[in-house]
């Protein structure tokens, strides 16, 4: 008997195989859904205990703890908790596979102002990263490209998709800016940007002509760099600056203030602390790079990284959270990010948000995905337990739109593999 | 003309001042001078002891003939008076590259010679020399040596009459020469010419790879030492070798090794006692961090005086990216020499290329150096440590005559050097003033008198000015002196600005003046002046300036001075942020009412003790008596082992030697960074051992250190003491260098194929060179990295090997298997799960990382239930970090092992704990909660595998090395600290000083982290730079 288990699973692992090991996308949602009897995190900080959600045609429709079960398909997700999606801002994954090899990166263009490179393009849907993340709970990436100074045009995929076209949740949303340093820091040491000057008179050209640029509706020649751009002026663009030291924060946001930008996001928020004020007065947001880091200075309190969310929040800033952009495959450990923040002052339904409705607001789409709430897309995960903890991380349902996720990737298929021959070899 | 003239006549007198007897001709007459001269009426030093005053010192031929009070002046001896003047032995300076050709050094990076030197296995250098091109024994000084005019005449101003000089190029340099610092035939100024060898950790010119890392450079002095002794037991009869033919006739003479640190010193102390050797260390200033250490080694130092500039510190967010040791630094590297008279250090000096010299090193006696230590560490010092003490350093009968003639004491104030004398000879720095003129004169001019002429300001550049009688006020008098000629001008009536001065030309004579001038109507007078008596004491300018602001200027005044003294901050263990000004010492505790974690058969006991005796556990049970010891309160909190971390390079100085395939000879022991601020960041997260690897740039890397944390010990200190011996294997893409694009094409292996024959070749080479050891005799050549392989064979050294794919997993074990031993440890080992079967019966361990992948090619199917899949096959598991930052998260990473794949909590736990402790073969010691036990153990907030779980204590031997709460009060204190600093640098240069801020970030180091650019630094050696992590870049590819 379980010597036939055995078989048939083999037989259906290799015909999954044959996929490329990937999971097959999900069709889109055909009847209403009921997810019955859980715990509801929201993601704007509140909770609710025994609750239901319901969705149709990929929105959710209704949550509480009644919620009209008609017609639809009801799972029964008791004790469990619910989520909704989790959103990764910042992220190379669909364009970086595997970093050592060289031909499968697509991240970095020839050049250093690329506003007209667009990552959705490249994205790859067929990437084998990509289902490991789902696993964990991410649903949406900000596709990035890196680079000096402007690295490209990102924009907003779901984690599920037959190719870009469909996997594209918000496109061409932003223009990645790493803002021109008066120092680098490099080799244990940091130097002096010897080009500072220079590059900084490139960067006022750029954004002088580029404004002005975006006045004329129809262009005699038309500039690709600067079209690119036009929506930073009219507030349909995000500019997510990347800034590492403190005064670079303070005259990147200041530059792009002057020339216009409407939208203005700090990408990197690592010395952000140090001008809390300057951004709050500006209405600044900002993303922490990956808390799992050691501090900058070797006289900086270890868990330094760690509290930052909290003392940003304090601040009175608006964070979201982000991972590395340049390591996809360690992504999946964003929700241990929030845990950690968790940790370390805040509560647990605030650093749910800033994987959430923070990351959301950020990226300009919480009117569409960050908390299950009526109206917003059905982008949902249901865990057994604590997202945020690895021992209760284990997502058992998720939704794209209410499309249901095939949980498959590409390791637990090696796992199943591997562990049917040691199982049989026990027996 | 007349220059010429005086220059020819230098000339001469250089040349004949010398022995009777020379063999180069002589062209003209012979005119042969003794240089017999009397030095009168001095304070003589003749030694740094001994002070003689109104003494003689007699010279003659170039040498000292007689010295003393009393001595009478020889007949046909020059006599000199030398009243009120000061004679010192001069100054000797045995580290210097003086008149040595400046080794040849590439400028900056370039990739073409990179390139062609990535793959130089042997040295470049032609002749029967040795195989490295750093080994440079046969480098002969007095061979280079041919006198530097300019430079001896720099040296000279200084102070100083001999100098030990040698080529300041490679790691085993040569000889050194005893020199001195007269012009002259370089025949006569050799005084010693093969006098020392010398040693340097730096690779200079050498183009050849090996060795780039410190451990490296290490094994290969050894090595050549062993080579050497070899060599002179009958290898020479195998081939000739000039390099240690060379090393063997010098290698009595006084070695001196440079050290760029005080840890280098330790590490040249270590090899010394190993060969039974001396060395002389040359160290850098920072010995004060480890003066205990320091003083263990009994070496004698040659010291620099060399003090870092305060730090532009104005701007706050710039000011943070000076380190506090940085800022430590700055204000103790002034007392470093004082910290050595105290612990008893023997030490001479050096000035090498030090302007500051002088200013430092009174500086360095303001702050507790004694005059007399500073004396002995110019003079008799380096003449001892030279076995020349009895030609040098001081001024006794048959002595050489190298002596300085001051205008006082040399260590005060702004005394001159005036004559620095150098084998007999006369070198004038600064003209002598025959005659001290100060004083009241009377002063006629032409028939007017009544005048008082006041002649101040130093001998030699004396200072003039007229009272007229009736005249309250000074008239202002331009006045100069050229030798005994003076020139004076000064207007007489005030009040007639502009009008024609009174002009003065005159002499000087003992207690006069006289003269000629012309007066305010052109006419030419006669004029006189002589002595009246000693100067009025000079007008007090204080209180005249005070008086507006007297109450803050005296308060400034009386405060500050006693203050910055006592405001000396401390010296901390180690020497960084977070340090601590005393050890953590091993208390008695017990620890109540904990959820106690055992990883023994008793599992996890709930509201459980566990008493602490003497660095070891010595009970659990229920409401046990602490007796003596400090009761812990553990109600809530969890405790387990202390975790450990089979797979690290923190605290490392260097990580990867690399350039040759087996580097099997190199010990990580000898690179023990005990002041890398990641040991405390990581007892913040519980680690208490660490398995600090070699890197996995080659085949067979070098021989792990296995350490406790012990946050403020020292190197040696850090050590587990009788550990077994592990060494680093690795296979797959790293080896066979397959990241570094065209480059590093020429080195074998450059396939998984030649990694196994890189193996089988070592272990059958291992095999014969057994038998070769056994038989013995001369022919035998102790070989380190035979030795090491052959422990391996034997089972005596233990193999952790990096490794990925199944099939070079696979291979290594059919390789062990073939030389019957096992491989110890798979690390890493993403594909373990593939072949986890044959690994268990195999009987080998993995460990893995929890969740890493897709980093590079080789690891594409690692997947994050590895670890379940081993641990459910039968394998010892471990989950490591070879990662700073993740190090001290590894209850999180072993958490992983319970989301994929289901491991039971406790068996997850045993994955960072007792597990990697059996790998280590330390399960006896540490691991568990077990009577008997080392006392390794951490109290967590929660349970240990939950995100939110934080280490309220960590413990090693009995001993809190970390603590929740006084971390936030280091925290504190080192803000405290910088702040007093920062005042204390902004008071000090008003602006800070001259020096930019520098921010020198932690060197984190991973086994093969050779991504993109780094790559080339990481051939090229430069170990320090390859590895530095920026918060910016992506540093997690291993």
């Amino acid at each position: 008997m379980i010597k036939k288990i055995t078989f048939i699973w083999a037989l259906l692992l290799l015909a999954w195989q044959a996929q490329a090991q990937i999971p097959t996308p999900a069709k889109p949602q055909s009847a209403p859904i009921v997810l019955q009897g859980g715990i509801i995190h929201v993601g704007n900080g509140q909770i609710i205990n025994n609750a239901s959600i319901r969705f149709e045609k990929g929105i959710i429709t209704e949550v509480g703890t009644s919620v009209n079960t008609s017609g639809a398909r009801v799972i029964n997700v008791q004790g469990k908790h619910v989520y909704p999606g989790l959103i990764l801002p910042d992220n190379n994954l669909g364009l970086h596979e595997i970093g050592a090899v060289r031909s499968t990166l697509d991240v970095r263009e020839q050049g250093l102002f690329n506003p007209e490179v667009r990552s959705v393009v490249a994205y790859n849907t067929d990437s084998e990263v990509i289902a490991t993340l789902r696993s964990n709970g991410i649903m949406l990436v900000q596709v990035v490209a890196n680079g000096r100074f402007i690295a490209g045009t990102s924009s907003i995929m779901e984690l599920d998709g037959w190719n870009w076209e469909d996997a594209v949740h918000t496109m061409d949303e932003g223009i990645q800016m790493q803002w021109i340093p008066r120092m680098y820091s490099g080799r244990g040491r940091t130097v002096p940007n010897r080009r500072f000057k220079q590059q900084r008179r490139e960067a006022e050209n750029m954004f002088r002509q580029a404004s002005a640029y975006a006045k004329i509706d129809k262009p005699a020649k038309i500039n690709l760099k600067f079209e690119a751009m036009r929506g930073l002026f009219d507030g349909s663009k995000t500019l997510y600056l990347y800034a590492n030291f403190a005064k670079d924060i303070v005259e990147g946001v200041t530059f792009a203030k002057k020339h216009g930008v409407k939208r203005i996001v700090l990408a990197d928020g690592t010395e952000a602390l140090k001008v809390a004020d300057f951004l709050k007065e500006h209405n600044i947001p900002v993303i922490l790079q990956r808390l799992h880091r050691l501090p900058m200075y070797t006289g900086t309190g270890v868990d330094h990284p760690y509290r930052l969310p909290y003392l940003l929040k304090k601040a009175g800033l608006t964070v979201g959270l982000s991972y590395d952009s340049s390591e996809p495959m360690g992504a999946r450990n964003l929700p241990f990010q929030a845990g950690t923040a968790a940790a370390y002052g805040l509560n647990k339904e605030e650093a749910l948000q800033l994987v959430t409705l923070n990351n959301a607001k950020i990226l300009g789409i919480d009117k569409k995905v960050g908390s299950l709430e009526k109206g917003k897309q059905a982008t949902i995960v249901v865990s057994k337990g604590d997202l945020l903890d690895m021992l209760g991380n284990k997502v058992e349902h998720a939704f794209i739109q209410g499309k249901q996720l095939d949980l498959l990737d590409k390791h637990k298929y090696l796992y199943k593999l591997f562990k049917s021959k040691y199982d049989a070899k026990k027996k | 003309m007349k220059q010429k003239y005086l220059f020819l006549m230098l000339m001469l007198l250089c040349t004949t001042i010398a022995q009777a007897q020379v063999t180069y001709p002589v062209n003209g007459v012979a005119d042969n001078r003794e240089g017999y001269y009397a030095f009168t009426n001095a304070t003589i030093y003749t030694d740094y002891q001994t002070k003689v005053e109104g003494a003689t010192l007699v010279i003659r031929n170039g040498k000292v003939t007689a010295v003393g009070k009393g001595v009478k002046v020889p007949k046909g001896a020059t006599e000199i008076d030398l009243k009120g003047k000061y004679i010192y032995p001069s100054m000797i300076d045995l580290y210097t590259g003086y008149a040595m050709p400046k080794p040849k050094r590439s400028r900056g990076f370039s990739f073409a010679s990179f390139a062609a030197s990535i793959d130089q296995f042997i040295s470049k250098k032609k002749g029967a020399y040795n195989w490295n091109q750093t080994v440079l024994p046969e480098v002969n000084a007095e061979q280079l040596f041919t006198i530097d005019q300019k430079q001896a005449k720099k040296w000279r101003k200084m102070g100083f009459g001999t100098v030990l000089t040698h080529k300041q190029d490679g790691v085993m340099r040569g000889t050194g020469a005893l020199v001195t610092l007269a012009n002259g035939r370089d025949n006569e100024l050799i005084l010693k010419g093969q006098a020392s060898t010398h040693y340097s950790f730096s690779k200079g010119s050498s183009t050849q790879p090996y060795p780039n890392s410190m451990m490296g450079t290490v094994a290969l002095i050894r090595q050549t030492m062993l080579d050497a002794d070899w060599y002179a037991k009958g290898g020479s009869k195998k081939e000739k070798n000039l390099s240690l033919d060379a090393f063997n006739a010098t290698k009595k003479l006084p070695a001196i090794f440079e050290a760029r640190n005080w840890q280098d010193a330790l590490i040249i102390d270590k090899v010394a006692k190993e060969f039974g050797k001396e060395f002389i260390i040359r160290g850098s200033g920072d010995e004060y961090h480890r003066i205990a250490e320091i003083k263990a080694t009994g070496a004698s130092f040659i010291l620099p005086l060399r003090f870092p500039k305060a730090f532009k510190v104005e701007d706050p967010l710039d000011a943070e990216m000076v380190s506090l040791a940085q800022m430590k630094h700055w204000e103790l590297a002034a007392t470093n020499l004082a910290h050595l008279e105290k612990a008893g250090v023997n030490f001479a000096l050096t000035a090498a290329g030090n302007p500051a010299f002088w200013k430092n090193l009174k500086k360095a006696i303001k702050m507790g150096l004694s005059e007399k230590t500073a004396l002995k560490a110019l003079t008799h010092t380096p003449a001892q440590l030279m076995k020349m003490d009895n030609q040098l350093g001081s001024l006794k009968k048959g002595m050489y005559a190298n002596f300085i003639i001051t205008s006082g004491n040399l260590f005060k104030g702004k005394n001159s050097i005036y004559e620095n004398w150098v084998q007999g000879k006369r070198y004038v720095l600064k003209t002598m003033p025959t005659l001290d003129l100060r004083g009241v004169y009377a002063l006629t001019l032409g028939t007017k008198s009544g005048y008082e002429l006041h002649v101040s300001g130093k001998p030699g550049s004396p200072k003039f000015a007229i009272k007229q009688p009736g005249d309250s006020t000074n008239t202002k008098v331009k006045g100069k002196m050229s030798g005994s000629l003076v020139t004076l001008s000064f207007n007489l009536d005030k009040k007639k600005k502009g009008a024609l001065k009174t002009r003065l030309s005159g002499w000087a004579a003992e207690k006069k003046f006289a003269g000629t001038g012309e007066d305010a109507e052109g006419k030419t007078i006669a004029w006189a002046a002589t002595y009246k008596g000693k100067l009025p004491p000079p007008p007090q300018k204080k209180d005249k300036q005070g008086k507006g602001k007297q109450g803050k200027g005296k308060k400034g005044n009386k405060k500050k001075k006693p203050a910055a003294k006592s405001e000396m901050g401390e010296v901390i263990y180690p020497f960084v942020a977070f340090g601590n000004k005393e050890k953590p010492k091993a208390e008695d505790m017990l620890i109540k009412n904990a959820t106690v974690w055992t990883n023994e058969k008793d599992g996890i006991l709930e509201n459980t003790d566990v008493l602490i005796k003497n660095g070891k556990i010595a009970k659990i049970g229920k409401n046990l008596s602490a007796g003596g010891a400090k009761v812990v309160d553990g109600k809530g909190k969890h405790l387990t082992p202390g975790i450990v971390d089979e797979h690290s390079h923190i605290a490392l100085r260097s990580v990867n030697e690399g350039s040759q395939s087996n580097s099997a000879e190199v010990r990580m022991e000898d690179v023990v960074d005990s002041e890398d601020i990641n040991i405390y960041r990581q007892l913040s997260g519980g680690v208490t051992a660490a398995q600090l690897l070699h890197g996995s740039a080659n085949p067979v890397g070098g021989q792990s250190a296995l350490i406790k944390l012990k946050w403020g010990e020292a190197p040696e200190k850090l050590l587990i003491p009788n550990a077994d011996g592990y060494i680093k294997f690795a296979l797959g893409e790293n080896v066979k260098r397959s990241r570094y694009g065209f480059l590093a094409r020429g080195r074998y292996p450059q396939t998984r194929m030649g990694v196994e024959q890189v193996f089988v070749d070592a272990f059958t080479r291992a095999k014969e060179y057994k038998a070769a050891k056994a038989k013995g005799g001369a022919s035998f050549r102790k070989d380190l990295e035979l030795e090491a392989m052959l422990e391996v064979m034997e089972k005596k050294r233990f193999v952790s090997c990096h490794s990925y794919v199944q099939s070079e997993i696979n291979m290594l074990m059919k390789v062990a298997e073939r030389f019957n031993f096992r491989i110890n440890t798979f690390t890493h080992i993403l594909e373990g799960y593939k072949v986890a079967d044959k690994m268990a019966k195999h009987g080998a361990g993995g460990s893995t990382f929890s969740d890493w992948w897709a980093y590079k090619y080789e690891v594409k199917d690692a997947i994050p239930y590895n670890a379940a899949l081993m641990h459910q096959a039968g394998v010892v598991v471990a989950i490591n970090s070879d990662d700073a930052e993740m190090a001290r998260r590894l209850n999180q990473e072993a958490a992983k092992a319970v989301k994929y794949g289901g491991v039971p909590q406790e068996e997850a736990l045993k994955m960072v704990t007792l597990n990697a402790a059996k790998l280590l073969h330390l399960d006896k010691r540490i691991g568990s909660i077990k009577a008997g036990k080392d006392a390794d153990l951490v109290l967590w907030t929660a349970n240990p595998l939950s995100i939110y779980a934080k280490a309220d204590k960590t413990i090693i031997e009995g001993a809190v090395y970390y603590d929740a709460k006084q971390d936030e009060q280091k925290r504190a204190e080192v803000k405290k600290e910088r702040t007093r600093l920062i005042k204390k640098m902004m008071s000090k240069g008003g602006k800070g000083g001259g020096k930019r801020p520098i921010m020198r970030r932690q060197r984190l180091l991973h086994c093969d982290d050779l991504g993109g650019e780094r790559i080339l630094w990481h051939l090229s050696g430069d170990q320090d730079k390859v590895h530095t992590e920026q918060a910016t870049e992506h540093n997690h590819k291993r």
